[in-house]
């Protein structure tokens, strides 16, 4: 186990191949330890393990204590609930030089564990052996064993390192006499076993990242289905117990815990330093804080655009000061001191039970009518599914809400009902579905809206465009032509999933997409991450290895569906010509009201002459060349003068010539560790971004003007300038990037995106001062000072 | 959802889910009613809503609009705020009244700018109270200009002063003009007063603010809007008026309200929220073909408020601000989060270890060699949420709009609505899909990610067509996305067998549903304001305008209409359970499922027996376990002490 293997890593950021060095023994204890992580992260008091070494130097096994031999097998871990202890004394194991017989071992464990489940009679035995199959093996008498295991239901996996396998596939090339013998062998022994399987490690590991789903059992609740009033009309009245289970519920990715560099070890750090040298992380602890501005809010409400005095760059003694500053003004209160009130508006209402008395309400669930089942409209269910069953011990109460079911479904009509949890809780508006299972009747639940939950937006109609003379239009660059709905219906036929996915026994191809196959990528992944970096010590030089392929089934169409939909897609592509449009540049306004910086408007006017937008060649959407502010200043009233495509065609060609030649430094964005799968290329704004690389500036005040979405712009203002720093030649727009900084602090002042500037300003930071930053742009912002400073929590609450 | 975003910030990036809409709802919305005070509009009529007659006229409407618009946002938005300008009067400000600069005369600011209140909202409806005592109320106090009309461009210069004074730089601002007027500047000059008038649109626009028209029409005088208002009002897009296409100067802007005046409300509630977009992502059909969307809330459930902490500063109550911060609590020091590195926890089990003498960390730490991080970045977490896609939608195919089941649901739905702004040709491209799959009867799947930090999610679009309804609502055009729930989220029935009812009880059960059937109803979430979500803002109102609540006075709509179920079909109802009790499963003894081998004698007492007992006050009887069977078997609580058991075994045969 202690030979040296080469294993693959993720490809590292820039698709570079990376590979790794360690011995086979760490490689296949990876397996070992993600298995024991799965045990510690379900934390099941039923869920225990123990570890046997063979090949170890010494010897410490009952067996041997009773009555010696089976030599170089020792109980290295007893047999316990597994924690992060386990691990680490996992991580302690190293290769040895002597050998130990695979056999041996396995008849320690099997006695180990029987003597651990002596009183335990009901668990489940599980032995899992991990091997590179070069250990000479005492090959007699392993029927007895093998009868042994069967008789105790003991299952067997055998793992090993480089073992040859169909499924993966994989077949070791020079494979030792012995190591083919012994391969042999055990599979041998697996098929002799009633419960075992032999596998490579190269695939256990991979399937140990398998998708696995938690099989949640809902409980039943109870509830009372109701029709009518059954307090004074109990004759007529209908009442059934019914109890209610969940059909769908929301699962979340895990959750981190927050860790962190502890700066010194402390005491013990004396001792530490003839050893190797170490780091501590310490996880941290959530405490809210709570405080209160004592100065009076009319005093300096306008004011707060003047900086604070020197808050220049970060640094240590400059922070405490900060801190200084602002617990002067803003006192930190205990909560003990609070009391509990609603804001209504700017007024203060008390309420110091932190809710007022609740409407009366009682538990059940009340049938209001019925409606026919096609008026139902899909988009305005609210949430999880619920099952409302009939009380599975009552006979008479199981007929009553069949008898209801079979009625509903056969007239084709769902119920509106109100359910209450609970004496005294909200209640809730939903409607019931009748549903027929093979052997039982039941109702699905799933709430509806209030009328407070829905949000009457309105939109431009698509179809019907009037002019401004009143008249309706019928040919117009919004409405689609006759040719682009043929495209179009072409292009849906070809997309069909219908008959898309996999064949079944009848060669019938069944519907592509199935959400009881489909695993939700983030839960899963997360996971993953989660367990690899408890079993690993560095993830850098050991980074996560890819997701299973089963997470990523679903996120791109079928391939034959692609292929057969080329020639529609083509055809759509050539009728619909869709273009991206570029970001407008914000028009230098002529009013004074707003106070926008001129010189900035200026300044970008001259940097367009040298835009750096790379590669337009490679974009398959042709973009529309940025639209001349001088040509649209006097809105047009003339109705004929709608914009057709022939004209943004030419626009187009006069102004190819000035595209610049492409700057191949800069065709690549800067590598990022999220790279995209989807291949979505416009590297001016990188996709999903709304602010481009190109005028920075203009797109983020259009943004703003246009209000949307102000948190996304700040990030990607941010973004972008992070970006072009790092690229050559920024430096003759680094005026430009200031007057982007200051803008981009200005709104986050105002925004509240106070810590998304001090977390850019950070990450700025360390960009710039890395080897082959830029720390010439970095000194530059340090020269401004305070207009570009970090923001303190007090400037920040003067915008609150 | 709730707008106390703020206060919510506990929640971190990792539950950014959960906090989705919160973002956008911190955005600060103004509006800015700007209220005709003309002659006509203080004509008196008779109060349709009475049966007496009681005057009123459309400037009391107007203002009582106004003041329902504020009242819901008070509670929807404490961060958002109003303003009432008026204007064809002569009443003059004050000068004492606290305003940043003088505007146009024959306009007055009822209200300037500011965010709501308790006393704000008492002065109007103290107005609105007087002027129902007393018709010319409104006359006296807001005197109308006779004779001539304020030049609209003058009106909008004021609006936009007043927003330039009182408006926060960022907010959404809206302007509610309110009038019955549709040619407010005839006779000579018109068209120079028609020229000038838009062009201080422009400048309104420039600066942000959005116009929403609200335009009286009644018989006797009907509104036009070609006679003037069609040349100057400018399509709604904010900002970028003359930016794009979007702004074809041949299409009518799209938020024109002409209204009859009893539903002036109604028409402001479309309006009442700012529309904004939650995402706006490119949305890719094929490789190379791909049109812009926005997506928007239109169902979110709307909750209550939470609650927040005061500090008493003797002269006023002070909210405090909370701040979470992470510690490392072996050493007391605060972490920055730039700092924070994100793993799996080291688990409290770790330090009982009983083998781990080796490390003398204590409990949450991890060591490890220098130059080592087996923990990621906040960069890296977030990859493996969105496994490295960028957000977007991404058409994955289509399938038949049959495929689409009830039960495939687990989260609200969004709207998208195509964007012409990011990609030019999206509109004819999205309506031409929508067409196709209306067509077809599709639906379509696609893989979708919203936001960075969102979690990829495979939705259904459901394409919806445009219809009007009866209220002057109209259904928008455009395609539902349906997020479909992941195999992890969906949960087996845990009963497979149960008995199943004969044909003739299953007829008995028709013949009511058929009398308690809405011919071509369907659910209709307008019939049901949220009864909790009402009942605690009618307490939080009152406690802020000090009044005693009565909670009496409050009315559940969503309460079902007991007297007319029975009406119609109490007798078919009890001829159901006639029915029940002959079945031959009334007589069926339930088998108790199996479960382990370690079944108790069969200890179950029947409910006669039970009934018997409680009648002859001998209740206390009965066993724990016998008490409990009984209640269990009735779907109540079983827990507390068996005194509690038998109140409530007491109270359910009481009620029975």
């Amino acid at each position: 186990m202690g030979a040296i293997r080469t294993v693959d890593l993720p490809s590292g950021p820039d698709g570079e191949q990376r590979t790794t060095e360690m011995t086979n023994l760490e490689w296949s204890l990876q397996f070992v330890k993600l298995k024991i992580q799965e045990m510690i992260f379900n934390g099941r008091k039923t869920d225990q393990c123990g570890v046997i070494l063979f090949g170890s130097e010494e010897t410490s096994n009952i067996i041997n204590e009773k009555n010696g031999g089976y030599d170089h097998v020792s109980e290295y871990i007893p047999i316990s609930q597994p924690n992060a202890g386990t691990l680490s004394k996992i991580d302690a194991l190293r290769p040895s030089e002597v050998s130990g017989d695979p056999i041996d071992a396995l008849i320690v464990g099997i006695e180990t564990q029987a003597q651990y489940l002596a009183s335990k009679k009901s668990w489940t035995r599980k032995i899992v052996m991990v091997t590179d199959g070069e250990n000479s093996i005492e090959v007699e008498d392993w029927e007895a064993t093998v009868q042994k295991m069967n008789i105790l239901t003991i299952s067997l996996t055998i793992i090993g390192v480089d073992f040859d396998d169909e499924e993966l596939p994989f077949e070791e090339e020079n494979k030792s006499t012995i190591k083919r013998a012994n391969e042999e062998f055990y599979h041998t022994i697996i098929s002799a076993l009633q419960n075992g399987v032999c596998g490579t490690c190269a695939l256990a590991l991979r399937e140990t990242t398998r998708p696995d789903m938690k099989q949640t059992k809902s409980t039943l609740m109870g509830s009372i289905l109701r029709l009518g009033d059954t307090d004074s009309r109990s004759d007529e009245a209908i009442e059934i117990i019914v109890k209610t289970s969940k059909c769908t519920a929301l699962t979340r990715p895990k959750s981190w815990k927050k860790f962190s560099v502890r700066q010194s070890l402390g005491d013990d750090e004396e001792m530490d330093v003839e050893e190797e040298q170490k780091i501590a992380f310490a996880q941290l602890k959530m405490r809210s804080e709570y405080f209160v501005d004592r100065r009076d809010h009319d005093e300096d409400e306008d004011g707060g655009i003047k900086m604070e005095e020197d808050e220049s760059i970060l640094d240590e003694a400059e922070k405490e000061e900060k801190q200084k500053v602002k617990e002067e003004q803003f006192e930190k209160v205990e909560k003990e001191q609070l009391v509990r009130g609603f804001k209504y508006g700017t007024t203060y209402a008390p309420c110091p039970d932190g809710q007022f008395p609740r409407l009366q309400t009682k538990k059940g669930i009340d049938i209001c009518g019925f409606f026919p089942t096609k008026n139902f409209r899909r988009e305005l269910s609210l949430g999880e599914v619920q099952y409302v069953w009939a009380d599975p011990s009552s006979p008479p109460q199981q007929v009553a809400l069949s008898s209801i079911i079979q009625a509903m479904y056969e007239k084709g009509v769902m119920a509106i009902a109100r359910w209450v949890t609970k004496d005294g809780m909200d209640p809730k508006m939903g409607v019931l579905s009748p549903v027929l299972f093979d052997e039982v009747d039941c109702l699905l639940w799933v709430q509806m809206p209030f009328a407070d939950d829905i949000r009457k937006y309105t939109f431009a109609s698509l179809d019907n465009l009037v002019s401004r003379k009143g008249e309706v239009i019928t040919e117009h660059a919004y409405l689609p032509t006759q040719e682009q709905l043929d495209a179009m219906e072409n292009f849906v036929d070809a997309m069909d999933l219908m008959e898309a996915g996999d064949k079944d026994e009848e060669c019938n191809r069944a519907t592509w997409y199935d959400t009881l196959l489909s695993y939700n990528p983030a839960v899963h992944r997360t996971k993953q991450a989660l367990f690899h970096c408890a079993v690993v010590s560095d993830v850098s030089t050991n980074p996560l290895p890819p997701p299973h392929p089963e997470l990523l089934k679903y996120l791109e169409p079928p391939r034959r569906v692609i292929k057969r939909a080329r020639d529609a897609t083509e055809e759509c592509k050539s009728t619909m010509k869709i273009r991206q449009v570029p970001k407008k540049v914000a028009k230098a306004r002529k009013d004074g009201h707003v106070h926008a910086t001129d010189e900035d408007e200026d300044f970008l006017l001259l940097d367009r002459k040298q835009p750096i937008s790379p590669a337009r060649a490679q974009i398959h959407i042709t973009q529309a060349p940025p639209t001349s502010p001088s040509k649209r200043k006097a809105p047009t009233i003339n109705p004929d003068d709608s914009e057709t495509e022939e004209e943004d065609e030419e626009e187009m060609l006069l102004d190819k010539p000035m595209v610049p030649p492409l700057d191949a430094r800069n065709s690549h964005p800067l590598p990022t560790p999220a790279r995209s799968l989807s291949p979505q290329v416009d590297p001016g704004r990188a996709p999903g971004r709304i602010i481009g690389s190109t005028y920075p500036l203009a797109d983020f005040k259009k943004n703003l003007a246009q209000g949307d979405l102000v948190t996304k712009a700040v990030e990607d203002l941010g973004a972008v300038i992070t970006e072009i720093v790092m690229r050559p030649f920024s430096s003759r727009r680094s005026k430009e990037l200031l007057d982007c900084m200051a803008a981009l602090r200005d709104t986050c002042l105002k925004e509240d995106e106070v810590d998304a500037w001090n977390a850019f300003l950070v990450n700025l930071q360390e960009y710039c001062m890395a080897d082959m930053g830029n720390a010439e742009f970095w000194s530059q912002v340090k020269d401004i000072g305070p207009p570009l400073s970090p923001i303190s929590d007090e400037e920040a609450s003067r915008y609150c | 959802m709730p707008p106390y975003d703020d206060w919510n910030k506990i929640e971190e990036e990792e539950d950014e889910e959960l906090q989705d809409d919160s973002f956008l709802e911190s955005k600060k919305d103004v509006i800015l009613f700007c209220i005709d005070c003309s002659e006509s509009m203080l004509e008196l009529y008779d109060d349709p809503n009475y049966e007496e007659s009681v005057p009123t006229c459309h400037l009391y409407t107007a203002l009582e609009a106004a003041m329902q618009i504020e009242k819901r946002k008070i509670l929807v938005g404490p961060n958002d705020s109003v303003g009432i300008l008026l204007f064809n009067t002569t009443r003059k400000a004050e000068v004492n009244r606290k305003q940043g600069s003088e505007i146009k005369k024959n306009t007055f600011l009822f209200q300037p700018i500011s965010a709501l209140g308790a006393p704000m909202m008492q002065e109007l409806i103290q107005l609105l109270d007087a002027a129902r005592e007393d018709p010319n109320e409104l006359r006296t106090t807001i005197p109308p200009l006779t004779g001539k009309r304020v030049a609209i461009s003058d009106v909008i210069t004021s609006c936009n002063w007043v927003l330039r004074d009182g408006a926060p730089k960022t907010a959404t601002k809206r302007v509610f003009l309110i009038t019955n007027e549709d040619n407010p500047n005839p006779g000579p000059g018109s068209w120079q007063l028609m020229t000038s008038a838009r062009t201080t649109l422009i400048d309104l626009a420039q600066s942000g603010v959005t116009i929403e028209p609200f335009f009286i029409s009644t018989t006797e005088k009907p509104f036009d809007v070609t006679k003037f208002y069609s040349s100057v009002l400018l399509p709604s897009n904010i900002g970028d008026e003359d930016d794009s296409d979007e702004a074809d100067p041949s299409v009518l802007p799209e938020s024109i309200s002409i209204s009859r005046i009893e539903d002036l409300l109604s028409q402001m509630r479309f309006h009442e929220v700012p529309k904004r977009a939650q995402f706006s992502v490119p949305f890719e059909f094929a490789q190379g073909l791909t049109i812009g969307v926005k997506g928007y809330g239109l169902v979110t459930e709307q909750k209550k408020g939470a609650y927040r902490y005061f500090v008493d500063l003797g002269d006023r109550m002070e909210v405090a601000t909370a701040r979470t911060v992470y510690i490392d609590e072996d050493r007391q020091v605060e972490v920055d989060k730039s700092k924070m590195l994100y793993g799996m926890s080291v688990g409290e089990t770790a330090a009982t270890a009983d083998s781990d003498e080796d490390d003398g960390s204590g409990v949450g730490t991890r060591i490890v060699k220098a130059g080592q991080r087996p923990f990621y970045t906040a960069d890296d977490i977030k990859s493996f949420r969105t496994l490295g896609l960028e957000p977007g939608i991404k058409l994955l195919g289509f399938k038949n709009r049959d495929q689409l089941r009830f039960e495939d649901n687990i989260k609200h739905s969004q709207f998208i609505y195509p964007d012409e702004m990011a990609y030019s040709g999206s509109r004819r491209t999205f309506s031409a899909l929508l067409k196709t799959m209306i067509k077809k009867k599709k639906i379509a799947l696609v893989r979708t990610l919203t936001r960075r930090n969102a979690q990829p999610m495979f939705c259904a679009l459901l394409p919806q067509e445009e219809k009007a309804d009866e209220g002057g609502w109209i259904d928008p055009a455009g395609f539902h996305l349906i997020p479909l729930p992941y195999a992890d989220d969906i949960r087996s029935a845990p009963i497979e067998k149960g008995l199943r009812a004969s044909d003739k009880l299953k007829d008995a059960a028709r013949a009511w549903i058929d009398k308690l059937s809405v011919k071509n109803g369907a659910y209709p979430p307008d019939s049901y304001p949220n009864p909790a979500l009402a009942y605690h803002n009618a307490q939080l109102q009152a406690s802020a305008f000090r009044e005693q609540y009565d909670p009496e006075s409050f009315e559940d709509l969503t309460e079902p209409k007991a007297d007319m179920i029975h009406k119609r079909a109490g007798n078919l109802m009890q001829a159901w359970k006639v029915a029940l009790v002959n079945d031959d499963s009334a007589d069926m003894v339930s088998v108790p499922p199996v479960t382990g081998s370690k079944r108790k004698a069969d200890v179950s007492v029947d409910e006669a027996e039970i009934r018997s007992k409680y009648e002859t006050g001998t209740l206390g009887k009965l066993r724990v376990d016998q008490l409990k069977d009984f209640l269990k078997s009735k779907s109540q609580p079983v827990s507390g002490k068996k005194a509690d058991l038998i109140e409530r075994v007491a109270e359910w045969l009481d009620a029975h």
